[in-house]
């Protein structure tokens, strides 16, 4: 049986960890609404620049460039976003199971090449710990996410692409549905396919090109990449926020539950030291008095 | 004056939004003035300035690094890389771009000559907008 002071102290504690807890939700709450408001204000130039390209790709146009070329797939790049940091229930575990299995169990049985590009550090973490090969890493990103690191980060798999390092780029993210709800998206990033759900309508205006059809496209589809590399970023980013509010959100309910039980287990023990006290009083007194 | 809609989008947000007398961008092939009722034309946009007219005689000056222009049925679509307008450039943290900028093109770092050259036009592009007010 816990003595008063015990139980004392374990309400202290626990007590604490709530407090710290709260404090993170509260702060998991202040970023999540700056990293949602980068995800909406993200939107527009990502949606103007695939719609023009989508307007500009002609069928002959879509032969020319290498970024829009499926090519036989021997190895893949498996790009999967982590945060940096944990604490943020099974946001990371979700993540990393989902990549595992992509490799073990899809590209492994096909007799597939495959490498690893992580991005944030738990799951670079995870990878290394279990001899995966690791090709590219971009660590430390969240801290404070620019758009200068989306750059990087495309620029990186655009030229490993055409050089052939790797035939296929497939980014697996958490997705921004609401604040208590993230989806496990796996997206092809390279080649780049439009056929999720965008249909490419062929423009009947006649343009004026400056320089010229082709070079414009060309210079689009970076920018393009760039753009889906930020909207990753960004989603990852606001869904990570997300999972941490709530897995802290829930370590405050617990926490304050247990603080519950162990008042009443604490106000159980008092009384019963209290009734043992006067029992022991009132046969003294009984005892002297007979005597 | 015969106005249209103009949209400037960079990548962090939508920068302008507004109808407009007349906007002169730096193209590849030079620099050209868009006015009501342009040809439908989509243009690569070079390192440079824009220059915009709007509804009330205001001429306003941007720095842009890059990026297209879309011009259909008199709305135009602007996609920058970046864009600040000629009175909020940070000249000094431009400044020291050029001058890191020119230290990395004289130790002739092999790898990096592309990168600092651009970066060097980028930096002169903003320091030369911000004058213009």
């Amino acid at each position: 049986m816990a003595t008063l002071r015990d139980i004392r102290r374990r309400i202290k504690g626990v007590q604490n960890t709530e407090q710290i807890t709260k404090a993170m939700k509260m702060v998991a709450a202040a970023k999540l609404r700056r990293a949602q408001e980068n995800v909406i204000s993200a939107r527009p130039y990502a949606r103007k620049i695939s719609g023009l390209v989508n307007h500009l790709l002609t069928d002959e146009l879509s032969g020319t460039n290498e970024l829009l070329l499926t090519r036989q797939t021997k190895k893949v790049l498996v790009v999967v976003l982590t945060s940096d940091r944990g604490l943020c229930g099974a946001f990371n575990t979700n993540i990393l199971k989902e990549a595992v299995r992509l490799i073990e169990e899809e590209l492994i049985p096909q007799q597939l090449e495959y490498s690893l590009f992580c991005i944030g550090k738990k799951g670079f973490d995870f990878f290394r710990k279990r001899d995966y090969s690791i090709t590219g890493n971009a660590l430390g990103v969240f801290g404070h996410l620019k758009f200068t690191d989306a750059l990087s980060i495309s620029s990186e798999m655009i030229s490993g692409y055409l050089k052939g390092d790797f035939d296929k780029v497939v980014v697996v993210y958490n997705e921004f549905k609401s604040v208590v709800r993230q989806e496990i998206v796996r997206e092809q990033y390279l080649p780049i396919s439009f056929d999720n759900g965008e249909k490419v309508k062929q423009s009947s205006t006649d343009y004026i090109f400056e320089p010229g059809q082709k070079e414009i496209i060309d210079s689009l589809l970076p920018k393009h990449l760039q753009s889906q590399m930020w909207r990753i970023l960004l989603e990852s980013n606001a869904s990570e926020f997300g999972a941490r509010m709530t897995a802290m959100d829930n370590a405050s309910t617990n926490a304050k539950d247990l603080i519950r039980s162990l008042k009443i287990t604490y106000n159980k023990a008092r009384q019963a030291a209290i009734t043992k006290e006067i029992l022991e009083v009132v046969s003294g007194a009984n005892a002297s008095k007979s005597a | 004056m015969k106005v249209f809609a103009l949209e400037i989008v960079t990548p962090s947000k939508l920068a302008f939004n507004a109808e407009v007398v007349s906007i002169t961008v730096p193209g590849t092939l030079g620099e050209f003035q868009v006015l009501f009722n342009h040809a439908p034309i989509v243009s690569n946009l070079e390192v440079g300035k824009i220059k915009i007219q709007t509804q009330n005689g205001e001429t306003l000056h941007f720095a842009i690094s890059g990026g297209v222009i879309e011009v259909l049925k008199n709305k135009v679509v602007v996609l920058a890389q970046s864009l600040e307008r000629s009175d909020e450039i940070d000249t000094d943290r431009a400044r020291q771009a050029v001058e890191r900028a020119k230290q990395r093109l004289e130790q002739k770092n092999q790898i990096d000559v592309a990168r600092a050259e651009a970066a060097l036009t980028r930096g002169l592009n903003r320091l030369k907008v911000s004058s213009l007010r």
